[in-house]
């Protein structure tokens, strides 16, 4: 935040700056040209061949020098804004990271002849889930890419999703009814039900509103009954002379951020029914990637630089980062506790009689003869009676 | 450090570059202008000085300083302007970036949340925007700019073809007066039209000097170079100097090779250093027929050299833009795929003279067919049984890429259940199966028919009484 701010501290005050020197321009410039239209006028009464008096030279002359200076101290006042205008770049620089890819040394590889028509592929498969088959089929013409399939049902998802976050529930709404059964256990028909109410209200009134929470509410109020009740009350404040609704109502009147949500809700559950990734491949990437890269840069200040190379040397990343609830964990990983290292086929993890899991190296390094004692409670047993467990 | 900080400082320094170029142009036309109106100045210094002169001399020259003035006082204001749009555009994709600087401040709410991811994506369509532009997709990289507006916030900023019918953009108040008064004065130009297509049309030009020379001319690209002659030196580029060989084989290939002579005294004889041994290859190809087999000869006269200068140009443009390598998404794309990539090696050891089936399998990832023995090392993200479809990794196209990865350093447990592809933690006990097999307390619960589970892979019928719980640090 405080990045944004600075620069922004520094634009803005560009801003005034060339604002008020261009008023500034305009006005001189507009009066010094009005006078010497004036000095023009009161020379052109004369005769156009009537010798110059003494006065009059020197008026012209004075004009002359005055508009001399006048534009010299234009071009100077321009000139002078000069540190202004780099402090802002300079502002930029201190704050972002200009060589973002100096954590990524292998980066190049995704671009050589042989990987860059792979990732543009995925760039095409994203494009089409997101269903925008245009830009999709002129990367695959452009690039020259074999072509890429088309998976039909997440246009469809997408064009619902699109829908929602417009403010229109119909399309999801039909999406849903068709599955009824399968989401019983799902947010989402009520929560598009109540957007659908809502828009009602806004849209038609609050009778009809009401109406249609009577027909449509009912199935779900034992599963969302607080939500409910917030929902119904939510349209008292929808008759054109309300008073501003309380802070608590706020969300549910405001339809572009119901919309929203409704539509990664939507996105969520239809993915999660059809047992399909929400995020198309190319986005989970870049989203695990962009929090990957700030961790890189944070060891590579604290490290010297090498390091961070020689990491990429090893096969295996310097820091463990986290992903974040929707960003990662995919696999299940286990690292034995005691040893801090990750299993593997020659060092599985094992369950204890007690039902702790340690990895089988470090129940062979606790083990004491034919007993052992479990490191996390009292409990003590024979190692024989340990088992291995997987996890994938 | 914050995923701000570490990826956008291209989005603002380029219309910052833009802003600064804009600033110094603008001293330019203001420099000029005031030196035109002192030239006038100076006439009626010294015309007053004569005794002899009239009045209708001085009032011609008084009209002249006037119409001098007014050609200052409109080129400065349209200078300004410019700079100010540029400013505006940097500020406009501030305001952009504040909105996701605020979101990672505050405590996250389910509206917060919402709102960061639909910034996320917007930051994908940027990335891939630009990288498009970078890779000269261009037509690509405006259809996607247009499918979901990005046109303030990415550097395309107008369609190729459509370059004499610009989409008005609203004038501001002040340049809506300006126009109306030059309207009505005689000397308004149409070059206004062409000074108001708002924001930086940064890779507009760029489009351009590249279709031309896919048409194998060079006069935009020369004209370039002689644009941004300083900058370029500075980067030690040899663009020019590789167009200008270009001119002359193309010379040469014409049989024009009295004029080829002509043309390397004209331009080779200031050549740089390390640029001899390429002049020298360029005056012995004189001496050679167009077909020749030998070489170097036969490679410079070669076609594949216009292709060759499109690549080179497109990257030279994009180096003068931003000093970053490479475009945001190769980097993070490629990050992200390395803390994806699964830690939890499973060590295959396969003797080949007893399974030939896998010697079709180990030949793919081992080149020599000698081995008689070969240990492979699968994760979880390529042996086909445990792939997810959720996974990044696990999918193709990506799934090729990721193999030559590092993988995600790991300390700490991180369970998935395979069934729900929920996380396990105190919300969703693991539970283990009488053969090993661990699932989360929800599928579990799923899957139970009439007291008793069948292991999904296994096959397996126990008892619900025989599941039992696992702690897992």
């Amino acid at each position: 935040m405080e990045a944004c701010i600075g620069v922004e501290q520094d634009l803005d005050k560009a801003i005034s700056k060339f604002t008020s020197l261009n008023d500034h321009t305009d006005k001189v410039l507009h009066d010094i040209v009005e006078q010497v239209e004036n000095l023009k006028k009161e020379i052109a009464k004369q005769p156009a061949n009537t010798p110059l008096s003494q006065t009059q030279a020197m008026v012209v002359s004075e004009l002359a020098a005055r508009v001399k200076k006048t534009v010299f101290q234009m071009s100077t006042e321009h000139r002078e804004l000069h540190a202004t205008v780099s402090k802002v770049g300079k502002t930029i620089d201190r704050h972002f990271i200009v060589d973002y890819g100096s954590v990524a040394p292998r980066a190049e590889s995704f671009c050589c002849d042989e990987n860059r028509p792979i990732m543009e592929q995925a760039i095409a498969q994203h494009l089409y889930r997101q269903g925008l088959e245009d830009v999709g089929d002129s990367l695959v013409a452009e690039a020259r890419i074999p072509a890429v399939e088309r998976t039909c049902t997440f246009a469809l998802l997408q064009r619902c999703a699109a829908a929602l976050a417009e403010g229109d529930p119909t399309p999801a709404l039909q999406w849903v009814e068709e599955r009824g059964q399968e989401l019983a256990h799902s947010p989402l028909p009520f929560t598009l039900h109540r957007m659908q109410a809502l828009k009602l209200a806004r849209e038609v009134g609050v009778v009809a509103a009401i109406e249609y929470a009577r027909a449509q509410f009912p199935a779900h109020a034992a599963r969302h009954e607080r939500q409910l009740q917030a929902a119904v009350c939510a349209l008292a404040w929808c008759t054109p002379d309300a008073p501003p609704a309380p802070p608590h109502y706020a969300h549910l009147l405001d339809p572009a951020a119901l919309g929203a949500e409704a539509a990664e809700l939507f996105i969520r559950e239809s993915c999660a029914l059809l047992r399909l990734a929400p995020l198309s491949p190319l986005a989970g990437g870049v989203l695990a990637g962009a929090r990957v890269i700030p961790a890189l840069h944070d060891i590579r200040t604290k490290m010297a630089h090498p390091h961070v190379i020689a990491a990429w040397g090893d096969d295996e990343l310097p820091l463990e980062v986290d992903l974040g609830e929707d960003g990662g964990g995919y696999h299940s990983v286990f690292a034995c506790p005691i040893l801090r290292q990750q299993a593997s086929e020659q060092n599985p993890p094992m369950r204890l009689l007690c039902g702790h899991v340690i990895s089988r190296d470090a129940l062979n390094k606790l083990a004491m003869g034919a007993k052992l004692k479990c490191p996390y409670c009292p409990m003590e047993q024979a190692p024989a009676e340990a088992r291995q467990i997987y996890f994938s | 450090m914050n995923e701000l900080n570490c990826l956008e400082h291209p989005t603002l320094k380029v219309p910052y570059e833009v802003f600064n170029k804009r600033y110094r142009s603008a001293q330019r036309v203001l420099d000029v202008e005031a030196r035109q109106v002192a030239s006038v100045t100076g006439e009626i210094d010294t015309t007053t000085k004569n005794q002899t002169v009239t009045t209708g001399e001085i009032d011609s020259l008084l009209g002249g300083m006037v119409e001098k003035l007014t050609t200052m006082k409109r080129k400065a204001s349209e200078a300004i302007n410019e700079e100010l749009q540029a400013a505006y555009v940097c500020k406009k994709r501030l305001e952009h970036l504040k909105e996701q600087a605020s979101a990672l401040n505050e405590p996250s709410t389910p509206q917060v949340r919402t709102a960061m991811n639909q910034w996320r994506k917007v930051r994908l369509d940027r990335m891939l925007v630009d990288y498009f532009l970078r890779n000269g997709y261009y037509k690509t990289a405006n259809k996607l700019a247009d499918a979901r507006s990005l046109r303030d916030l990415t550097n395309a900023a107008f369609t190729i073809g459509s370059r004499f019918t610009p989409t008005p953009i609203p004038y501001t108040k002040c340049q809506r007066r300006e126009i109306k008064e030059r309207i009505h004065s005689p000397s308004f130009e149409l070059q206004i039209e062409f000074a108001n297509i708002l924001g930086p049309n940064i890779y507009a030009a760029a489009a351009e000097v590249e279709s031309e020379l896919c048409q194998q001319r060079t006069a935009r690209c020369l004209q370039w170079c002689a644009d941004n002659k300083s900058k370029l030196r500075k980067l030690n580029s040899n663009m020019e100097f590789k167009i200008r060989i270009q001119e002359f084989i193309e010379l040469v290939r014409d049989d024009k090779r009295l004029e080829a002579v002509r043309y390397a005294k004209k331009h080779f004889s200031t050549y740089e250093e390390g640029q001899l041994e390429d002049i020298q290859h360029c005056m012995g190809m004189l001496a050679f027929p167009k077909d020749t087999e030998v070489e170097p000869y036969r490679s410079l006269l070669g076609g594949d050299r216009w292709a060759g200068l499109v690549e080179q140009f497109r990257w030279e443009h994009a180096r003068l833009l931003h000093p970053a390598r490479l475009p945001a998404l190769p980097i993070a794309l490629q990050l992200g795929l390395a803390a994806l990539n699964t830690p939890y090696p499973l060590h295959y050891i396969i003797n080949l003279q007893i399974r030939p089936s896998a010697q079709k399998e180990a030949r793919s990832y081992m080149c020599t067919g000698h081995v008689k023995s070969l240990t492979i090392v699968y994760n979880q993200c390529y042996k086909e049984s445990t792939k997810v479809s959720a996974c990044p990794v696990c999918q193709p196209p990506l799934n090729t890429l990721s193999r030559s990865l590092p993988h995600a350093h790991c300390s700490h447990s991180r369970l998935v259940c395979r069934i729900t592809n929920e996380p396990l933690n105190e919300h969703n006990q693991p539970m283990v199966l009488p053969n090993g097999q661990v699932y989360g307390e929800k599928a579990i619960k799923e899957m139970v028919k009439l007291g008793s589970i069948v292991c999904p892979k296994t096959k397996e019928v126990f008892s619900l009484k025989s599941v039992e719980k696992v702690y897992v640090m």
